[in-house]
């Protein structure tokens, strides 16, 4: 079995617990306009040019040499790290992976994911068997405008309902973005969301235009959104702290 | 008369001698810097006086008699004087770059010293007798001068004929002593292991309340800010290069890590003075405190390059494995750099010269018919033939050299005194010669290249592929590009480049292990050097993708962006084994904000970093930003501090090359390159 990953990170800090090493799959469900990943939407193997020359974004690997790499920062994981799953959405390759996330579940890795759950609940339920830590995107859940990005808000809550029953470790991030996430009607969306989901810690964070020349090299133009200011910030971090929720303000 | 007139020969040969090899010394610097005072001291150079004796003890002494002395002011609490103007002669070279035992200072009085000599050894009890007697002559130059000063006058008194007392008169020893080498001649005097040697005085002190834990702190510090006094003069290499380590914590024989109050009182007080120097070495162990490493953390965190740590789990072992004894190797410090050294049992020369592994390479590459190799193998075995051929000159070389007599240093370093022998003699209990090396990535990496390029995907002829490099890739672009950013690559921890670069360390151990020094010692290397800008220039391209003059790789070190973890797995598994752990240090570069915002998982990355097992690490705290600021606006920026290569500088201080290699490195390590 062959997976095609578009980079292996090793001593990530921010993806998870502890210290990681971060695989990035290729391939998304959604098309959110600030992704900082923008190679990783298309599923294949990409050709792009950057002054001048050709490269290529994704490189195929067949899943023992995956988990070679996985393992070469055994050293470092101890309890905390591990291995973070992102991308794209890596939960679509979870088919593909399984023999893999079984290996690396024997091996005592912990296995971290960075989903943002639009995905059929079959997925969900290879995903409960593995994951240790669950990195939940909570991006538009208004029905309306979920459209913009692709997204299914009913895939989303199905899956949340099923993982929150089966007691996994899960931390929600939002993206805060004017134009889409904290629009009046999707924040007030996502506070009714904590309300009756209480999770444990929310991290919210700024998007940022680091992937724009990603954007350029594959011919395409990264859209521009206006900045949020530090008050309203300060306003939604405050918002969640009323309902008792650890909320986390990360940069990045 | 005819012995006199044989004294004004040999004093004018002498004289001659020195000023030559100082004036070179300080020509190589000033072609490096714009600085009035250091010009300003190639021109005090001409009006040095040189002390000359038959006898080097009458020698020492009569330069102890004429030496500057001078009155310290009130304020001050050490005497601490340093006469530039005035040296002893010296035809051979010095034996220095290394650490004596300053507890034997404060254990003894130069009356226990003196009775220590076996009076039946006339000739070196009388050179030995002669120097004591200079530093006693000395004390008393200075105490005519600081009567008034009851603390300066008593601290060196007490010298004469009582142990060490308190802290403060450990301190007032030490630095005396420092002096002293300083004053005839000695380079990169390390310090020790100051936090073990001192803290009875300061558990005294505290005991019975003469000092409290501030005085005793602001005492410390001062002796700190005294060490840095005459911090150009004592540079070498550099401005920054003193080599005055400060060693601290370290296993015990019984395998307990050794740390107390002023081990973390050493490092508080580093990460508050910001100074280049001195500088500190901190051994580690798996046992070592998370607070000790934090605490380390937060003064590299400051950027001044210091702690370095030196892992007791991977030295220890290789200097027993190597024929130090045991107990002497879990007392071990370092020469100037990172050159592990047993501190007062030793004359170790350890920076003695350095070996460039593409100096080989590029003779094989001039000399023989390339498109007759058929495989990368029959190459890499060639290229052994050089490198041994390479080595055997440079042994001859080191093999004709012959070191000054001592006695300074034979009175500090064991055995010399139990066998009435002097250090240049091979009076000490350790005679082992060191060399560092320089370019193992740039010469992995090349042969890499070849590899690829040559007998796997064929894309050229060997030939061809020599004239590209010998025309230092000019309109070859893509190639260089590519060369540079092949994926294989020293740093990186793959299976093939471990086996190739321990293949080739291995092979310099097989040509070194039979050599024998002048001393009956052996010789021992490490990978790391000093040398990497200046071994690299007018060296023609390599194959690595460096063009001509362009500096080697510096130390254990990759160009991969955030890749830590993965350069030390790869340094652990380089092979310390057998002589070659002369200094092998892990060199990277990290941004500030980076340890600031994730301050608790960077102290686990050190300790399990400890645990993976690299020899020796280091860190530069800055980011290219400030970097290219300074190097535009150096007025701006008079106190940034770099870590160079076993020592910090201020970076102002230092030349272009090396300026512009920092900025490179930093980018790089930011992944913008």
């Amino acid at each position: 079995m062959k997976v095609i990953v578009s980079n292996i990170q090793r001593f990530c800090l921010h993806d998870g617990p502890g210290i990681r090493t971060t695989v990035f799959f290729k391939g998304c469900n959604l098309k959110c306009p600030w992704c900082s990943n923008p190679e990783n939407i298309d599923f294949e193997v990409q050709e792009y040019f950057k002054d001048g020359e050709k490269n290529v974004y994704g490189k195929e690997i067949s899943l023992e040499n995956l988990e070679k790499e996985i393992l070469k920062d055994k050293d470092y994981y101890e309890k905390e790290g591990g291995v973070t799953f992102s991308g794209g959405e890596p939960l679509l390759q979870f088919k593909n992976i399984e023999p893999l996330l079984k290996n690396l579940k024997e091996k005592d890795i912990n296995i971290c994911v960075e989903t943002a759950l639009t995905v059929s609940t079959e997925i969900i339920d290879i995903a409960i068997k593995y994951v240790d830590e669950f990195i939940i995107d909570i991006k538009i859940l208004d029905e309306n405008s979920s459209y913009k990005i692709n997204g299914n808000v009913e895939f989303f809550y199905k899956n949340i309902e099923k993982l929150l029953k089966n007691n996994v470790n899960v931390t929600f991030r939002i993206p805060l973005v004017p134009e889409f996430t904290v629009t009046e009607e999707n924040i007030n969306k996502i506070y009714d969301f904590l309300k009756i989901y209480k999770p444990q810690k929310v991290e919210i964070f700024k998007i940022h235009r680091l992937g724009e020349s990603k954007y350029k090299s594959l011919g395409k133009e990264m859209m521009e959104f206006k900045d949020i200011s530090d008050d309203k910030i300060l306003e939604i971090k405050e918002k969640i702290k009323k309902l008792n929720i650890e909320v986390d303000y990360i940069k990045i | 008369m005819k012995s006199k007139l044989k004294t004004t020969i040999k004093n004018i040969i002498g004289k001659k001698t020195i000023c030559h090899l100082r004036f070179s010394k300080l020509i190589y610097r000033k072609k490096y810097s714009k600085d009035n005072k250091i010009i300003g001291r190639i021109k005090a150079f001409k009006n040095t006086k040189i002390y000359y004796d038959k006898n080097k003890g009458e020698e020492l002494k009569k330069l102890f008699k004429g030496i500057d002395v001078i009155t310290i002011s009130k304020d001050k609490k050490f005497y601490n004087n340093f006469d530039f103007l005035k040296v002893n002669c010296f035809t051979n070279s010095i034996i220095d770059n290394m650490c004596i035992d300053y507890s034997i200072i404060l254990d003894n009085s130069f009356e226990d010293l003196k009775k220590s000599l076996n009076k039946n050894d006339e000739k070196f009890y009388l050179t030995e007798l002669k120097t004591i007697e200079g530093f006693e002559l000395l004390i008393d130059r200075i105490v005519e001068k600081n009567k008034s000063n009851k603390n300066i006058v008593n601290n060196l008194q007490n010298m004469k004929s009582k142990k060490a007392d308190s802290l403060y008169e450990a301190l007032q020893r030490i630095l005396f002593i420092n002096m002293l080498l300083w004053q005839t001649n000695h380079k990169l005097n390390g310090l020790g292991r100051l936090d073990l040697i001192l803290i009875k005085y300061y558990k005294k002190d505290i005991e019975n309340k003469t000092l409290n834990e501030n005085e005793a702190k602001k005492l410390i510090k001062e002796f700190l800010e005294t060490l840095h006094d005459f911090y150009e003069m004592k540079s070498s290499a550099l401005i920054g290069d003193t080599g005055q380590i400060i060693e601290l914590g370290g296993e015990s024989i019984n395998g307990e890590y050794l740390c107390n109050e002023l081990t973390y009182l050493f490092i508080e007080l580093m990460e508050e003075l910001k100074l280049p120097d001195p500088k500190v070495l901190l051994r580690v162990s798996k046992k070592t405190p998370r607070s000790l490493i934090e605490k380390s953390l937060k003064c590299i965190q400051t950027g001044i390059g210091c702690p370095l740590f030196a892992n007791d789990d991977v030295i220890i072992e290789k200097l027993i494995n190597f024929g130090y004894e045991k107990e002497d190797a879990y007392k071990y410090g370092t020469s100037a750099c990172w050159e592990p050294y047993i501190i007062g049992k030793a004359s170790d020369p350890n920076n003695i010269r350095w070996l460039s592994f593409m100096n080989p390479l590029n003779d094989l590459l001039e000399n023989e018919d390339l498109n007759s190799f058929t495989n990368i193998q029959d190459f890499i075995e060639k290229y052994k033939e050089y490198l041994k051929k390479y080595l055997d000159n440079l042994i001859n070389q080191i093999n004709n050299m012959r070191f000054e007599k001592d006695p300074i240093l034979s009175l500090f370093i064991d055995d010399c005194v139990k066998s009435s022998k002097d250090i240049s003699e091979g009076g000490a209990k350790y005679n082992n010669f060191g060399l560092t090396s320089v370019g193992l990535a740039n010469l992995v990496n090349s042969i890499c290249n070849i590899e690829e390029f040559v007998f796997k995907n064929k894309e050229m002829s060997f030939d061809e592929f020599n004239k590209i490099r010998k025309n230092n890739f000019e309109s070859n672009e893509k190639l260089l590009k590519r060369l540079k950013n092949s994926e294989e690559k020293y740093g990186k921890d793959s299976d093939k480049i471990l086996e190739l670069a321990n293949d080739l360390i291995k092979y310099t151990t097989d040509v070194l292990k039979e050599k024998r020094n002048y001393l009956g010692g052996r010789y021992k290397f490490g990978l790391s050097a000093p040398s990497y800008i200046d071994a690299s220039k007018n060296v023609p391209a390599s194959f690595d993708g460096r063009k001509e003059g362009e500096p080697f790789a510096v130390h254990i070190s990759s160009d991969v962006s955030n890749g830590y973890t993965e350069l030390v797995e790869f340094a652990s598994k380089l092979s310390y084994e057998e002589n070659r752990f002369n200094g092998n240090v892990v060199d990277f570069f990290v941004s500030p904000n980076f340890i600031s915002d994730n301050f608790d998982k960077f102290v686990d990355f050190l300790m399990l970093s400890i645990k993976v097992g690299f020899f020796e690490m280091q860190m530069n705290v800055v980011s290219s930003k400030q970097l290219i600021e300074a190097r535009k606006n150096p007025e701006k920026f008079p106190n940034l501090v770099v870590r160079v290569w076993g020592f910090s500088s201020y970076f102002k201080d230092l030349p272009d090359d090396y300026k512009d290699y920092l900025i490179e490195r930093a980018l790089k390590s930011e992944g913008n390159s």
